[in-house]
């Protein structure tokens, strides 16, 4: 007779293969990555580009990033598209900190094509007025709307903060919109674009004589120093509101500067915000969601830079429950501060991170984007297996004693919006 | 092409199971046929804050996620006007884990009052933070209403007012899971690297003893034929002007709906569309604009929208987007512009055949259609569109009186 009421048994993954994609060095700085084997038609192509907000002055980045395919002397930004859209790709140009991304997706057939009509324009784009005013026009309406948001507010004041006195703390104003030149934007595609590339990774079966193609053509953009990031934030706590009239839900950010998977404590504390709130069983949500119903949703996550990271817990709330969720968050981080985190959900938490990994490993494009997440920071996959190890010998004392270490409440910055 | 086996239980539970041996996960999907078009005009939203519920404990199993996490899996969940499809993720090992759970919610419920309570309160801030707290946010609520008068397409899946997830009685819900919540209303697909052999004992083992009822009939009244422009302007405190033409289109299931998706494409999907090149880049009259269809079961809509520059007013815009629209219905396009359309949608679809879940949540979605094939048919449909369907279509859509615009106004150059 069947009985619902027991649970099967929960088997335990055997074991998780890392696969490494091929390694080609355009000069000693640039490496392309290769995922050669992938069982279907599609591709992806990704340039990396030292071209991140931090290398210049508000909205120069992500402009210039719109602005690849704006026209060359002898093609305009439209001819481009067509161009784009006749191969079948899909592309996506974006901007972070520290990085500019341009993407193509396509069928492998095609990549070859695409990269030809991406070279011509890296080679010519010449940035005609109209296109720059045009795309200005186009952002600042977005801008615009954007501000109308309580979760972007709160997250634009959120980095100002924790980032004081660093390039990391910029962000683009409304007067921004009016300073922008064609001069500069012109300048710093030539320095961090055509003398930028840090980085391409390909996943797709491609031809071979494509391949080489693509790997000599990329080689004159690459970069030629070693890129340097700051590597001293103060991090100094500072709590701040910010009032949007008849705004319904609140934005929270509370957070801290931590570390990158270069830091030693990287791996248990990853562990440790697991149990805090990276997952949909987290003590976030079932306190601030399951039991009181204050939000959609709460979050607790690191987010990694070159030389550094940050910790950041976000939701939103009704606007009545902002002062008890940021109470209720610190009575989660001091529970996980005086009390062991009992076997039962530690051994869930394991089991969960576990499968995680399994599915973050699970075809060439996960694995892909698994190896560049420890690459950029000049780690192997083994680092997955350091993981793996962790995850199963973790101790309850070491969860607390990296909560008391890195979850002091006091040196937590903490924004509202709304 | 998704390979597939079907076969099908005693208490009428249609199951598919996709092979697939390059995989360590396994996915179970289910698919509930019922949405938001379900539901009574009186008690909206009901479809989806069920799915809410059904993670707050079913009669044997007090907390659903936590035993799918502690198997290393997880899941979650959509639902639509048309549909409400929940997915469980896990490492293949341990399949039982999901199935034992999806058969157990399936079997009956048993959230507590308080379950109920939070869950209302958590789709209330839901409410709060999708549509009402967002710019532009109930687009939605005020557009759907206007394009229809009788099809319960005229709510939207959150609800048409927070007052209906608020009153949501423990009573309501538990006939609207009887009513819904059956093996002969669902489709499973169970996706990984196992024989088929071996999935049929599995789910027969988990889903055979659960009791059959028949599928609940669904008399939906249909939408009678649009023959007049609609329009509806209101004021909100935003930035720009913003605009949405909504056109009645043909279901899910009509050849209508391939061609009017290929219509939007080559009306506003890319940089290279015709409303983009026209309206944005030479005429400068919007910062963006985009086309694109609802992709309904029922008979759906092909939506304009996009927002207008300053010194640009609504009128001006009109004028020139319906000559755009003329242009398309009077002229057919011609073979590099049609190739230009197919080759994207091809590269679409190659990408989100991509991973087992989409696959699984496909199958269970044509197989609602008739026919889980028709995942693998539809890129075929696509191909044999000519110019001349194109104009044809857009001739029968793209006609003012088959039209519904609401016009949202800057409150700030009022």
């Amino acid at each position: 007779m069947l009985d619902r009421t027991l649970a099967p048994d929960v088997n335990e993954i055997q074991e998780v293969k890392f696969v490494y994609p091929t390694s080609i060095e355009l000069n000693e700085h640039v490496s392309l990555f290769w995922m050669k084997d992938v069982p279907n038609e599609t591709s992806r192509i990704d340039f990396y580009f030292d071209a991140g907000t931090i290398r210049a002055k508000s909205l120069i980045s992500s402009l210039t990033a719109g602005l690849i395919f704006s026209g060359t002397q002898s093609k305009d930004s439209t001819t481009f598209h067509n161009l784009l859209d006749d191969a079948g790709a899909y592309y996506d140009a974006g901007v972070s900190h520290e990085n500019a991304v341009v993407s193509f997706y396509s069928l492998n057939d095609q990549l070859l094509s695409i990269f030809k009509i991406f070279e011509e324009a890296m080679n010519n784009v010449i940035f005609p007025q109209a296109e720059i005013d045009e795309i200005l026009n186009e952002r600042k309406q977005k801008f615009l709307v954007s501000l109308e948001k309580v979760g972007v507010i709160s997250q634009r004041e959120f980095q100002k903060l924790i980032f004081q006195n660093s390039d990391y703390a910029r962000h683009a104003n409304l007067e921004d919109f009016d300073r922008v030149s064609r001069a500069e934007i012109i300048d710093f595609f030539e320095q961090f674009y055509r003398n930028g590339l840090t980085k391409i990774v390909v996943v797709g079966s491609i031809e071979s004589n494509a391949m080489e193609y693509i790997v000599n053509q990329s080689k004159k953009w690459c970069i030629q120093n070693k890129p340097k990031f700051e590597t001293k934030f103060s991090n100094k706590p500072i709590k701040l509101n910010v009032e949007k009239q008849d705004a319904l839900q609140s934005a929270v950010r509370i957070g801290k500067i931590l570390f990158n998977k270069n830091h030693e404590d990287y791996i248990s504390f990853s562990i440790l915000n697991t149990i805090l709130g990276d997952y949909f069983g987290s003590r976030l949500m079932k306190n601030i969601r399951e039991d009181k119903g204050y939000t959609y949703g709460i979050g607790s996550y690191v987010s990694e830079l070159n030389n550094t990271g940050y910790l950041i817990i976000a939701t939103e709330v009704g606007k009545d429950f902002r002062d008890n969720t940021i109470d209720e968050v610190r009575k989660e981080i001091e529970k996980l501060q005086t009390e062991l985190v009992e076997e039962a959900e530690l051994d869930l938490v394991r089991n969960y991170l576990l499968g995680q990994i399994l599915k973050s490993a699970d075809g060439p494009y996960a694995m892909t984007d698994l190896f560049i997440g420890v690459s950029h920071y000049n780690l192997t996959l083994e680092f997955y297996n350091k993981y793996i190890q962790k995850v199963q010998t973790i101790t309850p004392l070491e969860i607390r004693d990296l909560a008391i270490k890195h979850l002091n409440w006091d040196s937590f910055s903490i924004v509202t919006a709304g | 092409m998704i390979q597939f086996e079907r076969f099908e239980l005693e208490n009428g539970l249609k199951v598919l199971f996709h092979k697939d041996t390059t995989t360590p996960m396994a996915v179970v999907n289910v698919l509930y046929d019922v949405g938001a078009r379900d539901e009574s005009e009186e008690q909206t939203g009901f479809a989806h804050l069920f799915e809410h519920l059904m993670f707050g404990g079913s009669v044997n199993i007090p907390d659903f996620d936590s035993a799918l996490q502690r198997a290393g899996g997880e899941n979650n969940a959509f639902t639509s006007n048309d549909i409400t499809n929940y997915y469980d993720v896990v490492p293949a090992n341990n399949l039982d884990t999901a199935l034992w759970l999806e058969s157990d919610r399936m079997l009956s419920l048993a959230f507590t009052e308080k379950s109920l309570e939070v869950q209302r309160q958590v789709v209330v801030e839901e409410f709060k933070q999708r549509y009402l707290n967002q710019p532009y946010g109930d687009v939605w609520l005020l557009l759907r209403p206007l394009a229809y008068k009788v099809h319960p397409y005229k709510w939207a899946t959150i609800g048409k007012e927070i007052s209906h997830i608020e009153n949501a009685t423990m009573e309501d819900v538990r006939s609207f899971f009887k009513r819904f919540y059956c093996p002969s209303n669902a489709i499973l697909c169970v996706a990984g690297n196992f024989d088929l052999d071996f999935v049929k004992q599995r789910v027969s083992y988990w889903f055979e003893s659960i009791p059959s009822a028949k599928k609940p009939p669904r008399i939906l009244p249909s939408e009678p034929i649009q023959n007049e422009f609609r329009e509806l302007q209101v004021e909100r405190s935003v930035p720009s002007d913003a605009f949405y033409y909504a056109f009645k289109m043909g279901e899910r299931k009509s050849e209508m709906y391939y061609v009017a998706d290929l219509l939007s494409d080559a009306l506003g999907r890319e940089k290279s569309s015709r409303l983009y090149l026209t309206l944005k880049k030479e005429k400068q009259l919007v910062s963006e604009i985009t086309c694109y269809i609802l992709g309904s079961l029922d008979e759906g809509l092909l939506v304009i929208t996009g927002k207008l520059n300053e010194g640009v007013d609504f009128e001006k815009l009109d004028n020139e987007l319906w000559t755009c629209l003329k242009q398309i219905t009077n002229t057919e396009i011609d073979d590099s512009e049609l190739d230009r359309l197919k080759i994207k949608v091809r590269t679409a679809k190659e990408f989100q055949e991509q991973g087992i879940l989409n696959r699984a949540m496909n199958l269970c979605y044509f197989e609602l259609l008739g026919d889980a094939n028709g995942v693998n048919e539809e890129k075929y449909i696509y191909q044999a569109i000519t110019s001349k369907m194109l104009r044809d279509t857009a001739k029968h859509i793209l006609r003012k009186e088959n039209c519904s615009l609401l016009k949202i106004k800057s409150k700030r150059d009022a």
